[in-house]
Parts: structure tokens; sequence; C-alpha cells
């Protein structure tokens, strides 16, 4: 019985409702004639899709950055890599191959001088980290209009300047992770392996990353910077360090999330996007200042699992669509609860 | 003593440096008011009507200013709650000014809890205010939803079959506020200079600031100031300093509240679903415009926020369409020139707050120096 | 000592919220707004008829004249309950006169029907002023746009 309310004690509460709601939500959808088989299939696209801009949180949330709200940053840099992969007429498998080498050094970039700028708030990255986020999307909304890109496919036809606001990735880089070895189980249950081997791939890298001596220093500067600064770390190299390999991970994120959708969204496009995947990992068991590569895991799963489910369950259920309305409860709900936790560790 | 160490050079970087949005607004401005053509009549005419519109909302983010919560971003509740005492009055056909009062007291209630819950929260996360602030009002956006797009015809009677969308339930995208739309700009409108100026919705505003003057000087403004100042030092002064808090975000609520009905009169207009969560980030961007940071804000800060803001506002789509031949990138322009405008006016505030603790621990360091040496 | 200040502070603010209860009321009452359709036709009541005017000019509270020929109707929008309609009108002998009457609408009615012939053919109230309510007209429903998110109205598939 105390075994159980501990867990319950560290596992929270709001994560248990979700859980449970999921559940239901599962147990729920035979009764009213939907396809469970189609809904998983669903949920480990989504998976595949948003994981690894979920994986994003964990270095920054380590390195004691907190929660990366400025995810929109790293967007960016994938979509200037992939923009420029299509500008450069590089097609299929090479396309996706060269929209992650483009978007590489300017990952680095944003991601340097977001650092440098978050060393200089520390105490406050959340607050910031959100509205540069958003100043950059709204930059780049310039810039989206100026840049001199003229690949047809790309700009507005008959102007023949400036970036449309949805671009096909269609005979670039669409479905190259999806459909590498990629399987079916039964009619409906389709496995995009690729995509989830890429997923466990940087996962893994990530999780590697963590226990060379230069993980361990980054999580070392977030749970304890006296300590860290005592043991010879520089804090704010690791910091910018972490910043930048959030940022990188956004930006290839975004390339996986754009391979499987089929669409490059430009403009307001990435604006919101921090939301969904921080209140992902923070389902999934993270903290403000606390997060591993299985919180990523189950976190993803969970939210995109409820995001699949409740519009169609809901639907058959009740005739009506209510799950954009749980949605923004849920992810909200849940980095509430987060923020208002007292972190365990002092900064 | 120690202010006479500084040099003047210092001083005068400090001035610049404390009024650098403003000032770098008032170039901004300078340079796209030629750019756009408009005359100054119209420039005059449009800032008048912006001043009446949006001071109200914005004096609302002065009290939690006040007792050192930041900016408020929580205010869409109170824009909330307006709303759906605006929604009500339409349904019930109340008209003129009575239908704005009534709106009013609706919405004062709703605001007041939802400007409590959102002082609890609050004091669960201390020390990060402000995005805890913020999230809440993305939160309570979701139950805003759930109850109008949901409840409002199910559950909550709306008899009035203009609000409600065709499936008979929820409230439609828009609501047409013809029937209070400027009653209280129309009340007393005088021209000057053909430009017309709504005394009785100024009035309204100048009362509001005479009440945040005074309120300044209460005991519980004293005490607000004083949590602003130091939450420990509050604390052992006997200051409730939780209550305290709560109380400034209640009243922040309900100020913004009347301050969204004062709006949408003027608009005429509700977009159900998105005229709240523009309302907190215009405020805030103008308020920053105006030269307040997270701490610091009064109300000259409110009124010369408004009119730079909007003036940019104003300016930018037509100077963007003139300079480049594109109308799409001035409206880019402003969205990005919001934003940017509180992140810029955020970061300073945090390196200020920083690069101030070392100074003042320098000039404590060179106070103990002198002290020495007089001894000496 | 302490306790009774304590409740005469309750009793101020039980007076302040009963007095803003009452402030909401009366706005309520007297915000109220009322549709008055103004009708110049002949009507029937009982064996009589009011003939309709071929024209005639008439005015609620001070709303602006309304000028109606004959078979016209028109409305006027108010705001509470109690309210002056003033009509001018040629009888026979083209005399002008100018009947002003007073009136009070229900506050619960949306919308009511008054009739001028019958009002100056000094017909009972309750044939000159009837509630009136609208025919709801089968309106195709229109696909309405449901709300995002967002606050630039910007699609977002997650």
């Amino acid at each position: 019985m105390i075994k159980i309310r501990q867990f319950i004690h560290s596992f929270g509460w709001p994560r248990i409702i979700i859980g449970l709601f999921l559940l239901s939500l599962f147990i729920l959808a035979p009764f009213f004639n939907v396809n469970v088989a189609t809904s998983i299939s669903d949920t480990i696209v989504r998976f595949g899709q948003n994981g690894l801009m979920v994986l994003a949180m964990v270095p920054m949330i380590h390195s004691g950055c907190g929660l990366n709200f400025g995810l929109p940053l790293g967007i960016i840099a994938g979509l200037l890599g992939g923009t420029l992969a299509i500008e450069f007429n590089f097609v299929g498998p090479v396309s996706f191959l060269m929209a992650i080498l483009l978007a590489t050094p300017f990952a680095v970039l944003f991601g340097w001088g977001y650092g440098k700028l978050l060393n200089k708030v520390k105490g406050s990255e959340m607050m910031i980290a959100t509205y540069v986020g958003f100043s950059s999307v709204a930059f780049m909304c310039m810039m989206w209009l100026l840049l001199p890109y003229d690949s047809p496919t790309m700009v507005w036809g008959y102007a023949g300047t400036g970036l449309r606001t949805t671009i096909s990735t269609e005979g670039f880089y669409l479905h190259v992770l999806t459909n590498f070895l990629k399987f079916r189980l039964g009619e409906t249950l389709m496995v995009p392996t690729g995509m989830l081997l890429f997923f466990a791939l940087i996962a893994f890298f990530m999780w590697a990353f963590l226990h060379t001596k230069r993980g361990t220093a980054m999580t070392a500067v977030g749970s304890n910077p006296v300590f860290a600064r005592a043991s010879g770390i520089d804090i704010d190299k690791t910091r910018t360090l972490s910043v930048i390999m959030s940022t990188w991970l956004g930006a290839i994120g975004i390339l996986v999330y754009q391979q499987s959708f089929g669409f490059i969204q430009l403009y307001m496009g990435p604006f919101y996007m921090a939301l969904p995947a921080v209140s992902a990992i923070l389902i999934g068991g993270a903290s403000v200042n606390k997060a591993s590569i299985v919180n990523v895991i189950v976190g993803t799963f969970l939210f995109q699992g409820i995001v699949t489910m409740t519009p169609s369950v809901m639907n058959s259920m009740i005739h009506t669509d209510m799950s954009e309305v749980i949605r923004i409860v849920v992810s909200n709900g849940m980095i509430l609860y987060a923020l208002t936790r007292k972190s365990e560790a002092t900064r | 003593m120690s202010e006479l160490r500084e040099t003047r050079k210092e001083k005068i970087l400090s001035i610049l440096e404390k009024n650098s949005v403003p000032i770098l607004f008032t170039v901004f401005c300078a340079l796209g008011i030629p750019l756009s053509g408009y005359s100054y009549g119209y420039l005059g005419q449009e800032i008048v009507v912006r001043i009446a519109r949006n001071s109200f909302l914005i004096i609302a983010l002065l009290v939690p200013i006040m007792a050192g919560m930041g900016l408020n971003f929580g205010m869409t509740l109170g824009a909330m709650a307006g709303q759906i005492g605006l929604i009500f009055i339409a349904d019930w056909g109340i008209v003129g000014i009575p239908g704005m009062i009534l709106a009013m007291i609706i919405s004062t209630p709703i605001s007041a809890f939802l400007g409590w819950l959102c002082g609890k929260i609050l004091n669960m996360a201390k020390g990060r205010e402000m995005v805890t602030s913020y999230i809440i009002g993305f939160f309570i956006n979701g139950v805003y939803q759930l109850i109008v797009l949901y409840g409002m015809g199910s559950v909550i009677p709306i008899k009035n079959p203009a609000l409600v969308l065709p499936r008979g339930y929820g409230i439609r995208n828009t609501v047409n506020l013809i029937s209070i739309r400027k009653v209280l700009d129309n009340l007393l409108a005088i021209k000057i200079f053909g430009i017309s100026i709504p005394v009785a919705t100024l009035l309204v505003i100048a009362a509001l600031c005479f009440f945040i003057i005074w309120f300044r000087k209460t005991k519980l403004g004293q005490d607000m100031r004083a949590v602003g100042q130091d939450l420990e030092v509050a604390r052992a002064a006997g200051i409730k300093v939780e209550h305290t808090r709560i109380v400034s975000v209640v009243l922040s609520t309900i100020l913004a509240g009347y301050g969204m009905i004062v709006y949408l009169q003027n608009i005429g207009t509700l977009n159900t679903y998105n005229s709240h969560m523009q309302i907190g980030m215009f405020s805030i961007a103008a308020l920053l415009v105006g030269g307040a940071t997270v701490n610091r804000a009064s109300i000259g800060n409110v009124f010369l926020g408004v009119s730079l803001f909007h003036l940019m506002f104003i300016v930018s789509p037509t100077a963007g369409k003139n300079l480049i031949g594109e109308a799409q990138l001035g409206e880019y322009f402003r969205v990005f020139v919001s934003y940017g405008v509180i992140t810029i006016a955020l970061v300073l505030y945090e390196v200020r707050k920083r690069r101030d603790l070392t100074r003042a621990g320098r000039l404590l360091a060179q106070d103990q120096a002198d002290e020495v040496e007089a001894k000496q | 000592m302490k306790k009774i200040h304590f409740t005469r502070r309750n009793y101020v603010q039980l007076a302040s919220v009963a007095v803003i209860l009452l402030i909401a009321v009366l706005m309520f009452i007297v915000g109220r707004q009322h549709t008055v359709l103004l009708d110049n036709k002949t009507v029937e009541h009982e064996g009589k008829t009011y003939t309709a005017f071929s024209i005639v000019t008439v005015e609620v509270d001070r709303e602006g004249e309304l000028e109606l020929a004959a078979r016209d109707r028109d409305k006027a929008e108010v705001m509470g309950q109690r309210h002056k309609i003033t009509v001018v009108y040629t009888d026979r002998s083209f005399e002008e006169h100018t009947l002003v009457k007073k009136f009070k609408v229900p506050i619960g009615q949306d919308m009511v029907l008054l009739s001028i012939p019958a009002l100056v053919g000094e017909a009972d109230e309750s044939v000159w002023l009837q509630p009136f309510f609208p025919p709801t007209a089968a309106v195709a429903p229109q696909a309405e746009v449901l709300p995002t998110e967002d606050v630039l109205a910007v699609d977002i598939t997650f």
C-alpha cells in the first residue's frame, strides 16, 4: 500500500489521470466502432513524427535551462535546411540527408546565440525562451518573403518571389524514413520502421552522450551548479552546448516531421509547436529540471495517443469533436502542474 | 555617498538605456510616418481612438507589477470574463450604457474567481510567475472554449439564435455587439481640430488612473510595493505576502475584464475565440514600449506606450508597402516588433537586474574600503 | 469588541453585494432593448375597421421621425419599458392632428406590434399594442469554421 502511494506520489496524479484516460479511450474504442488497429498505427506514426522534437527538450532540461519553449528556433533551422535542400534541387533520400546537413550550421549558429542569451538571464530562461521562439518565428515570416529563393516548387506562382505557406515535400524527402523497411501487420496496422529506427538511433546517441564525461557534467550543471563549478566545469559553456544540442534536435525533429507529414509549413507554422512537445515530455514524467529518454518515449506515446484517440472516440460517442479543447486543457494543464511543483534541486 | 561615485557618462548611459525602447520606437515612427504617407490629422485621430480603446486594459497590468509579480500574462482571464459578460447581455438584449454596466457586473465575480485561482497558482510558482501566468492563460482558454463552444446553448441557456452556432449550441465565431457599439465613446464626444475625442471614455480612464494613484497610497498598495521590493523582508514585517499577491492578481483580472468591455464597445464585434488571446500580448507590448520594465511601470508609460506602439502599428503596413511593395511584410513586421519588444524588454530587465546586483556589490565594497581608509 | 467590528465589516460587504445586485437588476430593466414594429395597415377588430392612413409620421421617444405610407411597416428600437409615441396625421378634412400616447412594453417581450390606425382610432390598448413573435425563418445551416487555438488563425496539424 505504501509502495503504491509512493509510486503515485512520484508519478504524480495528472499523469495517472491521463494514463487512465487514454486506457479508457482504448477500451471504449471498440464499442463505438472505432478501429483500434488504425488508431494504434496512427499513434505510432505520430510518435515517430514528434519524438525527436520531444527529445529536443532533454539537453536543456539536463543543463538546468528549463523547458525549451524556444523550440521554434530549432524548427526554423530545420525549415531553412529543408527549403535550401529543395532550392538546390536535391531529390529523394539525398535531399533528406542534405536538409539535415544544411540545417546543422544554422542550428549550431542559432543555438549558440540563443545559449549565450540564456546564460545572461539565468533563472527566467523559460519566459525568455518563449518569446525568443515567438519573435524568431515572426522575424522569419519576413525573411520567407524576402529571401531570394526561386525554386518554382516553393515560391508563389504569380509573384515569382516569396515562399508559399505550405510546400509539399513530395518528390523530395516525402516518406524517405517512413517507407524504409515499412511493414504491415494485418490490414490496417502499419509500422514506419525507418522513422522509429531513426528516432531510436538519435535517442541512443542522446542516452550515450548523457553518460559520457560531458554528459554527466551537463547533468551536474543542471542539478547542482555550485558543485559543478567547484569541480571545474565551465557552466556557461556547458549550458550553451546543451542549448545547441536542443536546437539541433529541434531542426532534425521538424525534418522528420515533414518527411512523414508531407508538407513544410512556413510562416506562422512553427509558432505553437513548442507547447505540445513540452507537455509531451512532462506527461512522460519529466519535471522542469529532470528528464530522461524514457520520459520522452512514454510521454510522446501518451500524448500522441490522446491526440489520435480523442477525436475518433469522442466523435462516435457524443457526435461532437471536443478533442481540440481536451488537448488544450490536458497539455497546458500538464505544463502548469510541472511549473508549480517545487523543484527538487535548487538552482 | 555612493551615488556620487558614478561618473556623468555612466549616468547619461543609464538614462539612455532606461529609455532605450521608447527612443527606439520614436525613431521607428519618425521614419515610418513619412513613408506611410498618412496625414497628421488621420494619425492623430487614430491615436486618440486607440488611447481610449486600449488604455484601460493596459492600466490593469500595473497592479501586479507593483506587487513584484511581473507582467501579468494572465490578464487574458479577465478578458475572457468580460467577454462572457458581453455574450450574456447580447443574448438578453440589454443595450447601451446599462448593458455595459451589466456586463461589467457579470464579469466581476468570474474575473475575481479566475484571478483568485491564478493568484493561488502563481503563489505555488514563485520566481517564474510570468511563464506560469502565460500558461494559465492558455489553460483557462481551453476551459473557456469548453464553456462557450460546448456549454452555452446546451447547459447555459442562450435564446438568441443569432448568437448560437447552427448546430444548436456553442457561440458563433463573431458576436455582433452593435447594441453597445461606441456607446461610451459617443456619450460625450467633442470635436477639436477635426479630431473627435471620446470624452466619456477618457474620463473613465482618468478615474481609473486616479484610482491607481490613490491605491498606491493605501495600506494595501504600500503592502504590495513592499512585497514587490522584497518578499522575505515584507513577510518579516508582518505582511501577509501570499494574500497580498492574490489580491493584486484579482484586482488586475477584474480591471482587465472591464478593460475588455471598454475595448470591445469601441470595436463593436467580438471575436469569441480570438479577441482575448491577442489582447494580452498587445497590451503588454504596448506597456513595454512606453518604457515600463518588468518591475517598474507608471501611468505615464501606459499612455506613451499606447501612442508609440499603435503609431507603429498603423504606420507599418503602408510603410512596408511603400518601401518594398509588400503590405504583408509590414503586417509581419508589426507582429515581429510586438514579440521582439517583449523579448528585448525581458532580456534587458534580467541583464540589468544582474548588473545592478554586481554594481551594488561593487559600491558596497568601495564604501567599506572608504571606511577602512577613514579609520586608518 | 473585536467580534462586533468583524461582523460590521461583513454587513458592509453584504450590503455592497446587495447594492451591486440591485444595480444589476436595474440595469437589466433600464437597458432592455425592445423592438417596436410600427404598422400602418387597416385592421379590423370586433367589427370595427380602423383604416390605414395614406401617409403618417410617427416618432417613438426621440428616435427620429418615421414616415409611413399605407400598408407600410417600420421599426423603432427602444431601451427600457415606458415609451411615448407621437403620431402626426391628417384626417379626412385635411386637418393636421398630433397624438401623443404613452405605452409600456412588458420586460420579457422582445418585439411588440403597434398598429397606428387602431391607436388613432382610440381602440383598446390590447388591440393596438400586441406582442409579436418573429417567424423563425428556415435558414440553411451555414458551415462555420471552428476556432483554432492560436492567435493569428494559423492551422497547426499536430
